[in-house]
């Protein structure tokens, strides 16, 4: 076991701001025991419709890792064990309770579930975090990207009659976020422009000033006066 | 100048480690697909990558419905006494229906010429065969077909090769990672691990890699050795030594090479024009959205080119080491 550990609060990545930051302020007065339903329910998706996830992950069935999402206030416990394994909801995880830990927003961790976003890129750009464990990490990585996961089409397939209808009300969702986030992206830059105005005309001052001080040591080392 | 009727369309060789992955690359328009075995017979064998027969199998046959082939490379070096895996691995490839092997060994060449004649044979670029006359051994004694070049090529150089070993093929690549070494010579990763890509299919294993966060940004650690440190806003790399920072004369840069990704897309029109035969993407590593990205410009790209259409303009910083590219040795800028 690693030091690797997550608490709320202390994590390496700067949450974006976005809808899920707002939703995370909202469920912090949940305990996320509230939440684990819902995340017993995925697992048992995810293990029916995409058994070779474990089957990948079988060197690394006794090496738990954290999936710390940096804009909501829990994270969750993955222990890939291919006969029992689990998926469990928490405040924070203490160090040296896990292999390795994932930090990233979200909905970046979803779109790295589904194939959308590539590991290696967010991990080059910083904005993706890991510690602890790298191999435990990158078979998880392989192994989820390997699935090809469709989180609402495997929620979907399993609905039967109701698929329909939820896709209606996935895709609604979808649209809704998405406008959402071009309203959080007008607001965010709202708030910012003034900080924004300020660092321009400091880096413009700073240029400037860069400028007369090469110019100056041009002058000095030609023997003038500085 | 090559007129555009009388270019040769190259292949698209594109890179894919789990059958998802596959499906993404043939969907994007790739013309081969190549994979490797989940053991160390493959230089990329990495924790949860690779296919085991039965996802072989299916890929192969979601391939070949498709008008696609399926390369398999078993390009690591057996261990001497002990080839047991890697004549397995030709074999499974060779039932299985693979298009073709690629290899490295010159041992495991002559078994698989010998022992399944009807199996198309590639070079790999690990065995490094850059010259016309070691080209033609290989063609000539195993029956190669097709060589991988070392990344150490000008164009006019790849150009000048291939006017004198047809009709052996040549396939380069042209985008993603890259390697300083002579390729399937490099030990670095051996001194700091004990393992090597070349006779464990991996090169830098992640078992042996640590990042730890501090205030100052992120160090990456190879084998117990500080191999790097990135400041918040710097873009990271992989934890290979040759990508390692170090301190010579009280100063901390990239000695060996820094993180960049090769990327030739504005140079389809000269390599096609060089006369070679299929285009690599490296990646097997990378997951599925990289190779449906990469697949899906390089299609674009090589359909313009053929079309006698301007190169399409596609931006792939986003997904390049470092966040940066370069043309390697194609050009050559430095000389």
């Amino acid at each position: 076991m690693t030091q690797a550990h997550a608490r709320a609060g202390t994590t390496p990545v700067t949450p974006p701001f976005s809808p899920v930051l707002l939703l995370g302020m909202a469920l912090k007065p949940f305990r996320p025991a509230a939440l684990q339903p819902l995340f017993d329910a995925m697992l048992k998706v995810v293990r029916r419709r995409h058994p070779d996830i474990l089957e990948r992950m079988a060197d690394y069935g006794d090496k738990a890792v954290c999936i710390d999402p940096v804009d909501l206030p829990f994270v969750i416990l993955l222990e890939p064990n291919a006969l029992d394994p689990r998926l469990t909801v928490r405040r924070a995880i203490e160090p040296g309770e896990v292999a390795a830990t994932i930090h990233g927003p979200l909905e970046m961790l979803i779109a790295l579930a589904e194939g959308k976003v590539d590991g290696d890129a967010l991990f080059f750009s910083r904005r993706l975090v890991i510690e602890g464990d790298t191999e435990v990490v990158v078979a998880l990585r392989n192994a989820i990207d390997g699935a090809g996961i469709d989180l609402i089409d495997d929620i979907a397939q399993e609905l039967g009659p109701l698929a329909r209808p939820f896709r209606g009300l996935a895709g609604a969702a979808i649209g809704l976020m998405s406008r959402m986030r071009e309203d959080f992206e007008t607001l965010r830059n709202a708030i910012i422009a003034p900080a924004v105005k300020d660092s321009a005309n400091q880096g413009a001052r700073i240029a400037q000033l860069e400028g007369e001080l090469k110019q100056l040591r041009k002058a000095a080392r030609r023997g003038g006066v500085a | 100048m090559a007129s555009v009727a009388s270019l040769v369309r190259p292949e698209l060789v594109c890179p894919a480690g789990t059958p998802a992955a596959l499906r993404s690359a043939v969907d994007a328009g790739a013309d081969c697909v190549y994979v490797g075995f989940r053991d160390e017979t493959n230089a990329r064998n990495f924790p949860g990558l690779n296919f085991n027969r039965k996802e072989l199998a299916e890929g192969i046959a979601y391939a070949h419905e498709r008008g696609a082939k399926v390369l398999v490379a078993i390009n690591t070096f057996p261990r001497a006494g002990n080839p047991g895996i890697w004549h397995q691995a030709v074999a499974d490839a060779a039932r299985l229906k693979a298009d073709a092997a690629i290899l490295a060994d010159i041992g495991l060449i002559e078994h698989a010429h010998r022992a399944h004649p009807d199996l198309r044979l590639h070079l790999s670029v690990q065995a490094a065969a850059s010259n016309p006359d070691a080209i033609r051994f290989y063609a000539e004694r195993f029956g190669v077909k097709r060589v991988v070049l070392p990344r150490v090529l000008t164009v006019q150089e790849i150009a000048a090769v291939n006017a004198r070993i047809a009709p052996v093929e040549t396939e380069v690549f042209v985008f993603g990672g890259l390697c300083v070494m002579a390729e399937g010579r490099c030990a670095l990763s051996s001194y700091a691990t004990g393992q090597s890509p070349n006779m464990n299919g991996v090169c830098s294993p992640a078992g042996e890699v640590r990042y730890t966060e501090t205030a100052q940004g992120i160090t990456s650690e190879l084998g117990g050795f500080t191999i790097n440190k990135f400041a918040h806003d710097e873009p990271a790399g992989y934890p290979t030594l040759c990508k390692g920072r170090f301190i010579a004369k009280d100063k901390a840069s990239y000695l060996f090479e820094e993180p960049t990704s090769l990327n030739t897309l504005s140079m389809l029109p000269d390599l096609i024009k060089a006369g070679v035969t299929a285009f690599k993407i490296e990646g097997r590593q990378r997951g599925r959205a990289y190779v449906a990205a990469v697949v899906q410009a390089f299609r674009a790209g090589v359909d313009a080119v053929m079309a006698g259409k301007p190169l399409p303009d596609i931006d792939l910083d986003r997904i390049t080491e470092g966040g940066k590219q370069t043309t390697g040795a194609y050009e050559k800028a430095w000389r």
